[in-house]
C-alpha cells in the first residue's frame, strides 16, 4: 500500500475552519491525510504545538488565520504570525525541510483556497516522505 | 559636569586598591565609594575562591570588603545574573551595584525587560571583557604550553592578543589564536562574542585605550547612562576617584582594539555556524541531543530561563515524556522557544553540560538567524521589547 503522510492544520475558529466548512458544503475533494485541529484564534497556537505534532509523528504542519485585520480578536494573527516566522527560523535553522510547516491565511468564504492549500500541502509533503527526528538513521 | 558618553582615564588615590586592584583599581574604588555613601545596600561582585581558577558570587555590604573583590579572574565563567534574579530576588528591595561583563549586562537587561530585575535599584558597573578561559582547560593549557604549575600563577591577563600568565618570578605570554587553534584558550562561546564593551551597563571600565605614562595605572572608563554620569560625578566630587581626560591617541587605540575583537568574533562565527562547525541538518542536531541525560543543567543556569512553573518539568503537561533518557527533542526545543529570542550567549548552559553538548553554539546559532529576522539585538535597547513579546498589528516580514 502507498505511504499516506500524515498532516495537522490547525484552524481558527472563525476563519480557517470556516473556510473548511465552506470546501465541505461545496463538496470540493481534498486529499483525506488531513486533520484538522480547532483553536479558538490562531493566536492560541503556541509554537510549542507544531514541534509536538513533529515529535508524536505528524509528517506536516499548517497553521491556519484569518487574513491581517480580519482577526476576531483583533490582532490574535499577528501574535501567531511573529511566533511561526520564529518557528520557521528555528526549524530552518535545525535543518528540517520548508516543506514541512507551512502558514497561510484562509478566510470563511475562502473554500477553494482552503481545499487548493491542503492539496498543495499534501503533495509537498508526500514528496518529502516520513518525518523523523533521525532521518539519516531511519533511512539506512 | 560628566556626561553620558564622556570617557576618562581614571585611577583609585587609595594606594592599596589601587595595589590589589587591575589599572589603578578604578573599579574597586567605585564600589567602595558607592557603599560608603550609602547610594547602594550592597555590591555583588566576584572574588576569588578556593584558587585562581574559581570564582565566587559573593554580596558586600561592608565597604571594608571590598578588597576581596579587587582583581580580574579569567577563568571566571559564571554569570552574575543568575545570582540577582535567583537568589536576591531580582533586587526588588534592595539596592545593589554589580559589575558586569558584557554578557551579565545584556543578560540583565533582558531580564529587566520581563520584569524580573528592577531596573530601579541595579547599579551596573560594566567591566571590558575579550572572554573568559574554561578553569580545567586553563590548568591544563599552563601546564602544557607555559609548562608552569599552574597552582604557583599569581595572575592572568589577557593584552594585545595575547594570554600573560605571571608567577612569582616569571611572566610568560603566547597568542590567544595560537592556543585557540590547538584547542585551548577562551570558551568556545568567547570566541564568538561580537559584545566586548558593555554598552548596555551604567558605566564601562577596561584598560583598553589607557596608554602614555599611565599605562596600567588607570582604567578607561565610558559613562553610558545619566545614572552612570551621576554616580562617576559624585565619586570624582567626593574624591574617591581621580580622573584626567583621555588622550586621543588612546581612543583611537581602544576603538580599534575592539573592532579587531569583533573581527575575530566574526571569524570564529562564520566558523562554527557553517561548514566546519558540523550542526548541518536535523540528524547533527539529534545525535549531540541524544546525549542528553536529562539533569536540567541548562535551564538552571541559564539566566534568561526564568518560569516559575517550568514546561519541560510540569506533572500535568506531557510536553516532555516521563522516564526517557535520552528525552525526546522536546526538552531542547521547549526551552529553545521560550528563550531563544533574547539569548546572550553568555555559555552557561554549555558549561554546565555533563554530556558536553554544545548547547550555546546551537542556541547562538538560532539566536543569530532570529535577530536577522526580527533585526533584535538581545541586551541592548532597554524599551525595546523581545520579539515574541510585542503584539503590534504589523506582519513580520515585509
Amino acid at each position: 500500500m502507498e505511504w499516506e503522510p500524515k498532516i495537522i492544520v490547525f484552524c481558527c475558529n472563525w476563519c480557517s475552519y470556516g473556510g473548511a466548512d465552506t470546501a465541505g458544503t461545496a463538496r470540493m475533494q481534498y486529499p483525506p491525510n488531513v486533520r484538522v485541529i480547532r483553536v479558538m484564534c490562531s493566536g492560541r497556537i503556541n509554537p510549542l504545538f507544531i514541534l509536538k505534532a513533529f515529535d508524536e509523528g505528524a509528517d506536516g504542519v499548517m497553521v491556519a488565520g484569518c487574513h491581517f485585520g480580519d482577526c476576531h480578536y483583533d490582532r490574535g494573527n499577528f501574535a501567531c504570525d511573529r511566533r511561526m516566522t520564529a518557528l520557521k527560523t528555528v526549524l530552518t535553522t535545525m535543518g528540517i525541510e520548508e516543506g514541512r510547516f507551512f502558514l497561510d491565511w484562509i478566510s470563511a468564504s475562502e473554500g477553494e483556497k482552503f481545499a487548493n492549500t491542503m492539496t498543495m500541502v499534501s503533495e509537498k509533503v508526500k514528496e518529502l516522505g516520513p518525518f523523523s527526528w533521525r532521518q539519516k538513521a531511519e533511512a539506512g | 559636569m560628566v556626561q553620558v558618553n564622556d570617557m576618562y582615564y581614571a585611577w583609585s588615590p587609595d594606594e592599596e586598591i589601587a595595589g590589589s586592584g587591575e589599572c589603578g583599581g578604578a573599579v574597586t574604588s567605585i564600589m567602595k565609594f558607592l557603599l560608603e555613601e550609602g547610594i547602594v545596600d550592597a555590591v555583588l561582585a566576584v572574588k576569588k575562591g578556593s584558587d585562581l581558577y574559581d570564582a565566587v558570587p559573593t554580596l558586600i555590604k561592608d565597604p571594608e570588603k571590598i578588597i576581596e573583590t579587587a582583581g580580574s579572574l579569567h577563568c571566571g565563567t559564571l554569570n552574575i545574573c543568575n545570582t540577582l534574579s535567583n537568589y536576591l530576588d531580582g533586587a526588588k528591595d534592595i539596592k545593589i551595584a554589580v559589575t558586569t561583563k558584557p554578557c551579565d549586562a545584556m543578560s540583565i537587561v533582558e531580564l529587566m525587560k520581563r520584569k524580573q530585575i528592577d531596573p530601579e535599584n541595579v547599579v551596573m558597573i560594566g567591566v571590558n571583557c575579550g572572554g573568559t578561559l574554561p578553569p580545567v582547560k586553563a590548568r591544563e593549557m599552563i601546564e602544557k604550553f607555559y609548562d608552569l604549575d599552574p597552582d604557583d600563577v599569581l595572575k592572568e591577563e589577557i593584552a594585545k592578543g595575547n594570554l600573560i600568565i605571571e608567577t612569582a618570578d616569571e611572566e610568560k605570554e603566547i597568542s590567544v589564536d595560537e592556543l585557540e587553534d590547538q584547542g585551548y584558550g577562551r570558551r568556545t562561546n568567547c570566541r564568538r562574542c561580537e559584545n566586548n564593551i558593555p554598552v548596555m551597563s551604567d558605566i564601562a571600565m577596561g584598560n583598553w585605550g589607557v596608554i602614555g605614562p599611565l599605562a596600567g595605572k588607570a582604567t578607561f572608563v565610558e559613562v553610558f547612562s545619566e545614572k552612570g554620569a551621576d554616580i562617576l560625578q559624585k565619586a570624582i566630587d567626593a574624591g574617591a576617584l581621580k580622573v584626567q581626560d583621555p588622550v586621543p591617541k588612546g581612543i583611537e587605540i581602544r576603538a580599534n582594539i575592539d573592532k579587531a575583537m569583533v573581527n575575530l568574533a566574526n571569524k570564529w562565527q562564520a566558523k562554527d555556524f557553517g561548514e566546519e562547525g558540523g550542526l548541518l541538518d536535523i540528524d547533527a542536531y539529534i545525535n549531540e541531543f541524544d546525549r542528553c541525560i536529562k539533569c536540567y543543567g541548562c535551564r538552571e543556569a541559564c539566566p534568561i530561563c526564568w518560569c516559575i512553573k517550568c514546561t519541560i518539568e510540569s506533572e500535568s503537561d506531557d510536553w516532555v515524556g516521563k522516564g526517557e533518557i535520552p528525552p525526546s527533542p522536546m526538552f531542547h526545543f521547549v526551552r529553545m522557544i521560550h528563550m531563544v529570542d533574547s539569548c546572550t550567549n553568555c555559555g552557561q548552559c554549555e558549561e554546565v553540560c555533563p554530556a558536553e553538548i554544545p548547547l550555546a553554539k546551537i542556541f547562538h546559532k538560532v539566536n543569530r538567524n532570529i535577530q536577522d529576522v526580527f533585526d533584535y539585538h538581545p541586551g541592548y535597547d532597554r524599551d525595546k521589547k523581545p520579539p515574541l513579546s510585542v503584539v503590534d498589528k504589523e506582519p513580520s516580514e515585509e
